[in-house]
């Protein structure tokens, strides 16, 4: 790429594969480069790569979403300690330059969702500085993933904005949609590598995208009459009772959804922390690091009042809250985005088979016949 | 902006037994301009940490009209509330606030005010009161109805007295079950209804109390005339964040903890999922 040839938002780039390898190591000069690789017992995991070599770019998305990196399981907010004055309290922020390459269009649209919802009303501004020393790179989905149906949720296969950049897998190339000025700054690092893209490589994209479209089978989830049925209580309650045996209370569609987000707050003994504050002035005195940490609404603790009194203390009753979070026309007017990416993920780990396709078939059609065989 | 989660130092100044499980703290923020700049409405409610247990929300009791102290009254029934009541004088803990949106008092102004709190309930209502009585020429008619299970379930006993003695103030008490020496009512708070002229027409009712009781005080007065949006009340779930964040204390895609805990019962009728 020249750099007077002006990388902006809406322009189309070109690098070869040979020189992915190249590029990626550039991006490493000046940021964790975190990317899909394979562990040594075969699945596929976003980490922090060293290797450009071992970074995936043919792949089935990893069960464990992106959003750890974004919204860690344990995330420190405050470091409290103690000193002869009393108490003090440090704010913890991460603002690492980081580079998400290869986000699934779904993952993508799942961290937008995160973003919009610490940003609205009161800004989370631990959440936001966080997320905003990411460069988000989403590698545009081809063919759909076994389980997905993100062409239901518009979140893929590809996007329309949100990246800061969308790779295309061509072949031999790799083409690139800048969506941001972080997005340019990515390419201005691949000077000399990366050349504008021809009319012919951008018509191939679009034949991908419409390829990719017309692959989607029977897989898919129609949230339409489900969410007009949620919204305006034609959900029968026996329904929720007949899906809630179901559910195993494991909270693994929560754990694994891109887009959930609950989260408690505790103090944790900083011992527990490999990386011990330096602030204690003696090694002596208390010291606590204060956490968010991922909760679950299908957990019964999630509600449960210090009187004991537990307003979702039913198993039917927190399915339906989750649902009602996810799929209903409340929501959506308030959030401006649907709870569910179709990633699939839940329909994965869900022993249980209370997925959201599962469910929104049930709501749709009224009635629970025990799940998928 | 500072992080949304993170609290603020405060020194607790002071803090009196109100019943055998119930304490009400004096708090001051450590650094005096946080505390200056610390301002609320009655019914908002604070995120209170004791530094290594947790955090857990608290209504401010106190007024804005006295805002040289915020007051928190306390019942023992969990970690942090535990925790807090082995601290005293001296003692840090953290603060994060005001959360929620509070009582609206000037849409008030000029009305008579009826206030209902059942046991722990009148904490929250006890801040609304305070800010009331001290610009009492802004407001009508007070009358004042608080119950408890017993005698000594009865929080702020001195302020009771204070209220009943107040010019304009009409203050009735009544327990579940007597305890020797007790001469007063009875029976729980709606068999007070009748002992005072209620006007539904230019009177705004506050309501506070456990689940069971707002919901036949909420009744009663309905019955007798009150419009459902001149009935209001604060709602109660588990809040962990106060920042409308955490999805714990959400009802239908309402945060109690944000667009709450203050709601009337109009609104509170169409709250569902």
């Amino acid at each position: 790429m020249k750099n007077d040839a002006g990388a902006v938002p809406g322009s189309v780039f070109v690098v070869t594969k040979e020189d992915l390898g190249e590029w990626v190591g550039r991006l490493q000069a000046d940021a964790d480069v975190i990317a899909p690789h394979l562990t040594p017992w075969g699945d596929e995991e976003f980490r922090t790569v060293s290797d450009p070599g071992a970074i995936l770019w043919d792949f089935v998305n990893p069960l464990d979403p992106p959003k750890r990196f974004f919204l860690p399981q344990t995330e420190p907010l405050a470091r409290i300690t103690r000193d002869r004055d009393g108490f003090r309290v440090e704010e913890v922020h991460d603002e690492r330059p980081r580079v998400f390459l290869n986000l699934r269009s779904c993952d993508l649209k799942g961290l937008l969702y995160l973003r919009k919802m610490h940003a609205t009303d009161l800004p989370d501004e631990t959440f936001l500085r966080r997320f905003d020393s990411f460069t988000l790179v989403s590698l545009a989905c081809s063919k759909p993933c076994p389980l997905g149906f993100c062409v239901c949720c518009d979140a893929g296969p590809f996007l329309r904005e949100g990246f800061d950049l969308q790779l295309t897998d061509l072949g031999s190339t790799v083409l690139a949609e800048c969506g941001s000025a972080k997005g340019r700054g990515l390419l201005e690092a691949g000077d000399g590598l990366f050349r504008p893209a021809t009319p012919a490589d951008v018509e191939r994209r679009q034949e991908l995208e419409t390829l990719a479209l017309r692959s989607f089978g029977e897989e898919t989830c129609h949230f339409g009459s489900a969410m007009r049925r949620i919204s305006t209580r034609r959900v029968d309650g026996s329904l929720w009772t007949a899906m809630a045996p179901w559910c195993l209370e494991c909270g693994g569609c929560n754990l694994a959804c891109p887009t959930c987000y609950c989260f408690s707050v505790k103090d944790l003994p900083s011992a527990a922390w490999e990386d011990q504050p330096e602030t204690a002035d003696d090694a002596s005195s208390a010291c606590w690091t204060r956490c968010r940490i991922w909760d679950s609404c299908q957990y019964s603790a999630f509600t449960m009042e210090a009187s004991g009194h537990n307003p979702r203390d039913a198993k039917e009753e927190r399915m339906k809250r989750r649902f009602f979070h996810k799929v209903s026309a409340q929501y959506y007017q308030k959030d401006g985005l649907l709870g569910c990416v179709g990633c699939g993920r839940c329909v994965q780990v869900c022993l249980g088979t209370t997925d959201m396709p599962a469910v929104v078939e049930a709501v749709r059609k009224g009635k629970w016949e025990g799940g998928r065989p | 902006m500072s992080a949304l989660l993170v609290p603020r130092v405060a020194r607790i100044l002071d803090r009196r037994d109100e019943t055998h499980d119930t304490m009400t703290f004096g708090l001051r923020f450590r650094e005096d301009g946080e505390h200056r700049a610390f301002t609320f409405r009655p019914g908002q409610f604070l995120e209170l940490s004791v530094f290594g247990v947790g955090e857990a929300p608290f209504c401010l009791a106190s007024s804005p009209t006295r805002p040289e102290r915020i007051e928190v009254t306390v019942r023992r029934c969990g970690q942090v509330t535990d925790a807090l009541h082995t601290l005293g004088p001296g003692d840090e803990v953290g603060l994060r606030g005001p959360c929620g949106n509070g009582f609206d008092v000037e849409s008030v102004a000029g009305k008579d005010l009826l206030f209902v709190a059942g046991g722990i309930g009148l904490p929250p209502l006890r801040g609304l009161i305070w800010n009331v009585l001290d610009r009492r020429e802004e407001f009508g008619r007070v009358t004042i109805l608080y119950g408890s299970r017993t005698p000594s379930d009865l929080v702020y006993k001195e302020e009771l007295r204070a209220w009943g003695d107040a010019e304009g103030v009409e203050l009735r008490t009544t327990v579940d079950r007597g305890e020797p020496g007790w001469e007063g009512n009875v029976g729980m708070v709606p068999v007070l209804f009748d002992q005072v002229e209620l006007r539904p027409g230019s009177t705004t009712a506050f309501v506070c109390g456990p689940p069971i009781m707002i919901k036949f005080v909420v009744q009663d007065l309905l019955m007798r005339g009150f419009g459902e949006d001149r009935v209001m009340s604060t709602l109660e779930r588990m809040m962990q964040c106060g920042v409308g964040k955490c999805n714990h204390c959400c009802v239908g895609h309402r945060y109690l903890c944000r667009d709450g805990p203050v709601f009337s019962y109009a609104q509170i009728k169409e709250m569902w999922e």
